[in-house]
């Protein structure tokens, strides 16, 4: 292998390297994140007062709504941390030398940013597509959406599912087959097993939402009739098949965040995890049982009570799991000398936030319950906090964690810090009261509410300028790292980091291990 | 392990999860037959039992109320209504009821119903036997036409512990414009 | 009498839950923490079993929340200079996973219960069906006649005093109040769901299906709901507005509404929104 570092752009539009894959994955989620962002500001910003602040067109805010959805999970979640840490650390924990197929490996990011312009064109051809990220038809069907907008965004996550299939297949090869010698499956770091339930999630639920989504397109457009009544059809299959997707698709996005997090909790404890395997197979049970709560986003619809009383019965065992893994993450700080990094103040919000959207889940998964819930901002403000809370806590995390690996500079503790301060309050003001809102019954997805709701949803929008303004401090901080960043040494964290990736230099160099390193620490499941 | 080994290795296993891929794509598409003979099995989503035959045990001395629902899709200028809103009918006893459909407009045009019954639970137990749902309905402008439909409700409906206290069950057609004819 | 269990539940309930506000409970009211009060048993079933959920959620977040908070105070590199190598215990790893069961098992019990309660089908006593459109709902009354009316928002130019903005529609539904009502809903066009959170009722109205649930309104009054489910631009505006009254008020009602209604026909709808639709300036809020 020879140790020439092809330059300039076609290092970057040839890349067949995990590295700068990853780099261009993370920086690709940063832009697309600061878009989403900017939709959610203009959502706070309409329903700060009631009534109609400035949008013209209600339209628009059913775009605006249905855009922040899916570049959010699609296009932000998704890519930041499967594509980018995925991509980044997958293999150096494992000590491989590269992915392994390094020009799918390319070939899965492009397709990620021809996605993105079919996104952006679908907003600019025919108005936009108002359905919501769910798409349920009728609304979705060219009778209620006649423009080519909804086509373009079909294609637009045909072809972000198509990215993610091709890297799960990447990343399942890679991890089943090339670890390091001495490395087995229960000496696999937990990022390395988060990634790996996730790739096989991926593989599984993809291909159901690219089968609907192809029904829904031949519905729109050659006159089949899947989930048209009039045909014999029936929109709830839509429900289901997407469900059937939408469920694991949760998990996807937060079964790496589980990994970056454990990894953070053990490094400041200067512990190992606590309950190693128990960790990873939590995982894995996380993920099965994904596969079969998916109607609990369908209560309302009509199912049958024995159907619903199955799917109340199924969602709550996810509970166990996942309180596993909370328990062990504060065991695994029980008796450790723990230091409050920024990573480590991510992390330990990460916890309590994702607990509180825990409960409230156990809320939800409630049938009965579910029908006082259902569609209200109690199900905006449960999900925000295990997606937006959770999974972006993770991320930025996970930012941190790695940057000074990543970049070979370490970023301005004193900066991260307040970072994480002011969006840690912003976040938890923004969405904490649209509880009360949910539980008074406010729907969501409306661009003007009865004015008993004023309250509460004035707070919320402060709080999304807090962490609007968290965000602009997030973007100095990485203008810092790179310009006045410190150098990071191979490992800045001292004895707690133990996974592999901390052996090399940073930043690491652009071949790492071609030889394959010995491997036979045990750093997760040492006694 | 030998490059050339491990990247043939490689290329098994990625086979093989793009095998995982292309059966759930399968999947997705065998579910939309399944969807539907799952629900006409079991009577999910409220789709009613259709029998060839009458029912097969006696008569029971139990009654039930079915009422008949009719809707029109927008698509279709019909005017569409049941002769009789209820009746009382003796489960396991063969009833007839009729809807009459009317084109109100000023083309021949061809309909197709769509139907379930309420509550959902009581499907399994609602069979028809003989009704004009089957097939696609063409009428000309002006012309009238009845739809009669037999049907009898399962005398099983009180064993089920769910359907125990179903007095009254819902039987409800919607008209659309068939595919075909638009 | 109150078991000191009980009581703790229901103060705990009235600090998150907002009892002192009941007083105007038939919609919500500014700064509303909980609930919108309880008007038919389906409603009052989900609050009781939701007084139990929010006990159980709170103490779970609170001991996790404390968790955390000892471990940062007791475990931090000043307090505890040398980490200790634990990271098994078996027995601790056993009682994390089994009481998290105990826990769901106390959860689902009435959680089902509730859910079946929901599901019963009362021998009604009438039976109105609900059509929804965008955007507007449709209401037929088969057991008079088929009497049919649409249900439109109410701009806010033309509300009356004390009518909340957003809220009120021309044709409120009318129903007895006390008497068990079938309701049927159906959908001309897209999916809606109808919704009215203080009865305690959401169901999704789905083109091509029928749809069954049931309530009975407690008490005579208004309660107010919104569509559920998002239906295309004018989404957020098709109110639902419901008004129980006394049978013999009922009875007075039906009688004028037959005459008034008698030439409405289900198959001709006046689209009068259709020429609003989408416009912002119709529905100019109250910030002007």
């Amino acid at each position: 292998m020879s140790d020439h570092t092809p330059t300039g752009w076609k290092r970057w539009a040839y890349s067949t390297n995990h590295k700068d894959i990853g780099s261009m994955y993370i920086m690709y989620a940063v832009v697309m994140a600061l878009i989403g962002g900017t939709m959610s500001m203009m959502i706070r910003l309409e329903l700060a007062e009631p009534g109609l602040q400035f949008l013209e067109d209600l339209h628009f805010y059913n775009v605006l709504v249905t855009g922040h959805g899916l570049i959010m999970i699609f296009f932000v979640v998704m890519p930041g941390l499967i594509g980018g840490f995925g991509n980044w650390f997958v293999p150096l924990m494992i000590g491989a030398p590269d992915m392994a197929f390094p020009r799918l490996n390319n070939i899965s990011f492009w397709l990620l940013i021809a996605a993105t312009v079919m996104l952006i064109l679908s907003v600019f051809i025919g108005g936009g597509a108002g359905t919501g990220w769910t798409m349920y038809p009728p609304l979705s069907n060219s009778l209620f959406h006649d423009s080519a907008s909804v086509d373009y965004a079909i294609l637009a996550l045909h072809l972000a599912g198509a990215s993610s299939i091709l890297g799960a297949i990447n990343f399942i090869t890679t991890i089943v087959n090339m670890r390091a010698p001495g490395m087995t499956f229960h000496k696999m770091p937990l990022f390395v097993w988060s990634v790996l339930v996730t790739a096989f999630l991926l593989v599984t639920a993809l291909p159901v939402l690219a089968g609907a989504l192809t029904m829904l397109l031949t519905d729109r457009n050659f006159g089949t009739s899947f989930f048209a009544p009039e045909g014999g059809g029936d929109p709830i299959l839509w429900q289901h098949l997407f469900w059937f997707f939408g469920h694991p698709e949760v998990y996807i996005m937060i079964l790496p965040a589980f990994g970056i997090i454990s990894h953070i909790i053990s490094t400041f404890s200067r512990k190992p995890v606590f309950g190693y395997l128990g960790m990873a197979y939590a995982m894995v049970s996380i993920g099965a049982v994904g596969y079969i709560v998916w109607a609990h986003h369908m209560y309302t619809v009509g199912l049958g009570v024995d159907t619903r009383a199955y799917f109340l019965l199924a969602t709550m065992l996810i509970a166990v799991p996942t309180g596993i893994k909370i328990f062990s993450w504060i065991a695994t700080m029980w008796g450790g000398s723990i230091t409050f990094e920024t990573p480590m103040l991510f992390a330990i919000g990460f916890i309590f936030l994702f607990t509180v959207g825990g409960v409230t889940g156990v809320v939800l998964a409630n049938a009965g319950m579910d029908i006082m819930m259902h569609d209200t901002y109690y199900v905006v403000a449960h999900f925000h906090y295990v997606l937006s809370l959770g999974a972006v806590f993770s991320m930025f995390a996970g930012f941190y964690y790695w940057i000074g690996k990543m970049s070979g500079r370490q970023y301005p503790e004193a900066l991260g810090k307040l970072h994480f301060w002011v969006t840690f309050i912003g976040v938890n003001i923004l969405f904490f009261p649209q509880h009360f809102l949910g539980l008074a019954g406010m729907p969501r997805r409306i661009p003007d509410y009865p004015d008993v709701y004023a309250g509460w949803n004035m707070v919320s929008s402060i709080g999304a300028a807090i962490a609007g303004f968290g965000t602009l401090i997030f973007l100095f901080v990485i203008y810092r790292t790179f310009t006045a960043g410190e150098k990071a040494a191979a490992n800045p964290w001292g004895e707690g980091a133990k996974t592999l990736e901390w052996t090399v230099s940073s930043p690491p160099p652009f071949h790492s291990f071609s030889e394959p390193p010995q491997f036979d620490a045990k750093p997760e499941a040492a006694e | 392990m030998s490059n050339t080994t491990q990247s043939k290795r490689n290329r098994t296993i990625g086979l093989a999860v793009v095998g995982i891929v292309f059966s759930m794509v399968a999947l997705a598409y065998a579910s939309v037959p399944l969807y539907r003979i799952f629900c006409q099995v079991t009577g999910y989503g409220g789709t009613p039992q259709i029998t060839e035959s009458g029912p097969t045990t006696a008569m029971s001395q139990r009654k039930i109320k079915v009422r008949f629902n009719a809707d029109v899709n927008s698509s279709l200028d019909w005017k569409f209504k049941p002769y009789e809103h209820e009746m009382e009918v003796h489960l396991g006893e063969t009833a007839l009821a009729t809807y009459s459909a009317e084109n109100d407009g000023k083309e021949t045009v061809t309909g197709t119903a769509i139907f379930n019954v309420t509550p959902l639970k009581a499907a399994p137990y609602f069979n028809k036997v003989e009704c004009f749902c089957f097939s696609e309905q063409t009428l000309a402008a002006g012309e009238t036409a009845d739809m009669p439909v037999s049907f009898f409700v399962d005398p099983e409906i009180l064993e089920d512990p769910n359907t125990q206290e179903v007095r009254t069950i819902t039987l409800s057609y919607t008209f659309y414009r068939a595919k075909s004819d638009s | 009498m109150l078991s000191k269990f009980n009581w703790f539940i229901f103060s705990l309930v009235a600090l998150v839950g907002g009892l002192p506000f009941q007083a105007h409970a038939q919609m919500a009211h500014p700064w509303q923490f909980g609930f919108q009060g309880a008007f038919s048993p389906s409603a009052e079933k989900l609050h009781e079993f939701h007084s139990l959920l929010t006990v159980i959620i709170i103490s779970i977040t609170l001991f996790v929340l404390g968790l955390l908070i000892y471990v940062v105070l007791k475990f931090n590199r000043k307090a505890n200079p040398v980490p200790s190598k634990t990271t098994h215990h078996t027995l601790l790893e056993v009682v994390w996973t089994a009481v998290p069961v105990l826990i769901l098992v106390v959860i689902t019990i009435p959680s089902l219960r509730v859910l079946y309660f929901l599901d019963r089908v009362e021998d009604a006593d009438m039976t109105v069906k609900i059509v929804g459109h965008q955007w507007y709902w449709s209401y037929e009354y088969p057991d008079n006649d088929d009497m049919t009316f649409d249900s439109y928002i109410v701009d806010k130019e033309d509300l009356e005093e004390g009518q909340p903005r957003l809220l009120t529609v021309d044709n409120a539904l009318v129903v007895p109040a006390g008497k068990n009502i079938r309701l049927l809903m159906a959908s001309g066009d897209v999916i809606h769901s109808w919704a009215v959170p203080s009865l305690g009722v959401k169901l999704d109205a789905v083109p091509g299906r029928l749809n069954e649930t049931w309530v009975k309104v407690n008490e005579p009054g208004t309660y107010y709901g919104q569509c559920s489910e998002l239906c295309g631009v004018n989404h957020g505006f098709m109110p639902i507005t419901i008004k129980a009254l006394s049978e013999d008020d009922y009875a007075a009602w039906l009688l004028e509404a037959m005459e008034e209604f008698a030439n409405n026909d289900n198959d001709n709808k006046p689209l009068k929104i259709a020429s609003l639709q989408g416009k912002a300036s119709v529905w100019e809020g109250s910030n002007e």
